[in-house]
């Protein structure tokens, strides 16, 4: 990551001095027009680049990609991602070197911590603050999920995309990193009882995309995020009053109301797998059935015995 | 197949889109022929257009269209708003039974070898989970929820079958993206150009939006090309609304969703942005993207202007006509700091 100022902190700080510099302006007298501009023109480089960018933003001068992925933004809410990462959940990442560093390749994790995709940004967190090379993968979210108001465009300009083959497969050809969770639903909304073991891969979807792309898979174990809200039960009734696709009830939610969606301060570990080439299957071989559930099972081996692993390194859950 | 010798008819040259496509081909000399079928005069004047007064949803095109001898019909009579004149339930009578005997004319006209028709990627509606951009073969399946969008499905499924049923002709349908331009009277246009525009609260849809002079451009290379089959045609790339407002200098006011429809159609009788019905509603909601690689591979065209050069071209034009003072913030910190625009 660069270390440019963009974003939030540097610029609430440039915008706090520009507008004590702009008062000092005018108690001596110049008028305002004049005063905004010669404490703009003196404010040190740093803060002045930021008041930049605060300002092109406003007049929408920035960039974002065809899929809504807004750079800018993404900098600017990953000090929260950061905190998360290091603070909360004091995440160990192993193996960040084995997502390559160019190109096409797919990131499939186990899924799980139900409500919000947190797993999700701390892969993210994992490459862009491990890797030597860090570049910002691209998710695949859960369908409903972009249908809530906020949640689905702070999702889209971090990098997530609805979750479709067609989405993912488009993503690999231009060269990006896709990560996606092939238990979907069924990993999130799994109870505390079955944490750690994994669900059916869905249909082997993930594998024909890698095998039609020709992208690499690269299988990553996510210890630490079952326990951030353990599922005991469920409302059906609060799900299809929501339309989602199931509502936990944890030992804090709903009891505790919005304070029971804080995610529980356990101990993560992410490891990234070696890669697995497919690149010796001609993009036909998507077709063929069994190779796609051998490759499906084999990518679920790894995942749960790197699990198991890290669970026994982690020791315990929360301290 | 170039365009030398060819004789065409543009059917809803009383709407812009047919009346710039009328004007482009009759400056082309190589065109023998032009000829411009609607009820209303046309939208603009034209010089060697032959207008023909008829109403396509009447039988008489049938003796009509094999008189002029044409062997290109190009429909460009589809109406996405309603109009004044044009009220919202009789867009079904024009869309669907209008095609209907034009393509029964078709049938007719025995010089005939292509027919185009001017459709609109609204068929794929706009949901929340849908594929960020959609390829012609997703249209099937796609969860019918607006009138427009049945009216176009029901028209596309008229004219699958009709090329079915008639393989010597080259039948093509582009799926057109909203098209904006700011001499065009549409209500998305009329939207974004309102002084204070509402959006949906916590909504940023990711929007394709035509140049109208790239419109206009495409539907005359598809007439020069003899593509078969369904066609996207839209910008490169896309843009958030937020940034399209932006770019604007247009400030927006979220409303709660349940809300936003109603306040449009109240702010619309009286701004002129009335007509967003339940399609622009929804794309203003979650958006819609298509995949251009037919258009520009099969096609061969290019759009001159990607998703962000059609708002930044739009937005020129709109900064000159603004009324009284905007209340736009971009501006204002960037005439307070002198940096940007």
């Amino acid at each position: 990551m660069s270390g440019e100022p963009t974003g939030h902190s540097g610029g609430a700080e440039a915008v706090a001095d520009f507008i004590h510099q702009v008062k000092l302006g005018i108690e001596a007298g110049l008028d305002p027009m004049t005063a905004a501009q010669s404490a703009a023109e003196s404010l040190p480089r740093k803060l002045r680049e930021a008041l930049e960018a605060v300002v092109l933003r406003l007049q929408g001068e920035y960039h974002e990609d065809e899929w809504g992925f807004d750079e800018q933004f993404a900098e600017a809410v990953f000090p929260l991602f950061e905190f998360l990462y290091d603070v909360w959940w004091r995440v160990e990442a192993i193996g960040a070197a084995n997502v390559p560093a160019h190109g096409r390749a797919l990131l499939v994790p186990n899924h799980a911590g139900s409500l919000f995709p947190f797993d999700a940004t701390m892969v993210t967190t994992a490459i862009m603050k491990r890797h030597a090379l860090p570049r910002w993968p691209r998710f695949m979210v859960l369908d409903w999920a972009f249908a809530l108001p906020f949640v689905s465009a702070f999702m889209r300009r971090c990098g997530g995309v609805p979750a479709s083959p067609h989405n993912a497969t488009r993503l690999l050809e231009q060269e990006q990193l896709v990560t996606v969770f092939p238990e979907g639903v069924k990993g999130t909304g799994k109870p505390f009882s079955e944490r750690y073991r994994l669900q059916r891969f869905g249909r082997g979807g993930f594998v024909e995309i890698a095998l039609r792309t020709g992208a690499p898979i690269v299988p990553v174990a996510v210890v630490g995020s079952e326990e951030i809200y353990p599922k005991i039960g469920e409302s059906e009734t609060l799900a299809r009053l929501l339309g989602a696709p199931f509502v936990p009830i944890t030992p804090t939610f709903p009891w505790l109301g919005a304070l029971g969606l804080v995610p529980l301060p356990s101990r993560w570990r992410i490891e990234f797998c070696e890669p697995i080439d497919l690149s010796e299957h001609p993009p036909e071989a998507a077709d063929d059935r069994r190779l796609v559930f051998d490759v499906a099972e084999r990518v679920r081996e790894t995942i749960q015995t790197r699990l198991y692993e890290n669970l026994v390194a982690r020791g315990s859950t929360f301290t | 197949m170039s365009l030398a010798g060819r004789r065409i008819a543009i059917t809803g040259v009383s709407t812009v889109w047919g009346a710039e496509l009328a004007r482009l081909l009759e400056r082309d000399p190589e065109v023998e022929y032009v000829a411009g079928i609607d009820a209303h005069p046309p939208a603009l004047e034209l010089e060697r257009t032959d207008f023909i007064e008829a109403d396509i949803r009447s039988n008489l095109l049938s003796r009509l269209l094999p008189a002029t001898r044409v062997d290109t019909v190009v429909h460009c009579g589809i109406l996405w708003y309603p109009e004044p004149g044009r009220p919202a339930r009789a867009l079904h009578e024009i869309n669907v039974i209008g095609t209907l005997q034009l393509l029964a004319a078709c049938e007719r006209t025995e010089s005939l070898r292509q027919v185009v028709v001017r459709g609109s990627a609204a068929i794929y509606g706009c949901e929340a989970a849908s594929p960020f951009f959609f390829t012609e073969d997703l249209a099937r399946g796609a969860r019918l929820r607006t009138r427009f969008q049945r009216d176009i499905s029901e028209l596309e499924d008229y004219f699958e079958n009709f090329a079915r049923r008639h393989p010597e002709l080259a039948c093509c349908m582009l799926r057109y993206q909203p098209e904006i331009g700011a001499d065009l009277e549409t209500p998305l246009v009329r939207y974004l150009s309102l002084p204070v525009v509402p959006v949906q609260m916590g909504f940023d849809p990711r929007l394709q939006l035509l140049h109208a002079d790239d419109a206009t451009a495409a539907i005359a290379a598809a007439v020069r090309r003899q593509v078969r089959g369904p066609v996207n045609v839209g910008p490169g790339g896309s843009i958030s609304l937020s940034r399209t407002l932006r770019l604007c200098g247009r400030p927006s006011v979220p409303i709660p969703q349940p809300l936003f429809e109603p306040i449009v159609q109240r702010l619309g009788r009286q701004l002129g942005a009335g007509g967003l019905l339940g399609d622009g509603v929804r794309m203003l909601r979650y958006g819609r993207g298509v995949e251009i690689t037919r258009l520009r591979e099969e096609v061969g065209f290019e759009p001159r202007y990607d998703a962000v050069a059609a708002v930044r071209d739009l937005a020129t034009k709109l900064a000159g006509r603004r009324v009284g003072p905007g209340l736009d913030l971009g501006a204002l910190a960037g005439r307070l700091t002198g940096i940007g625009r």
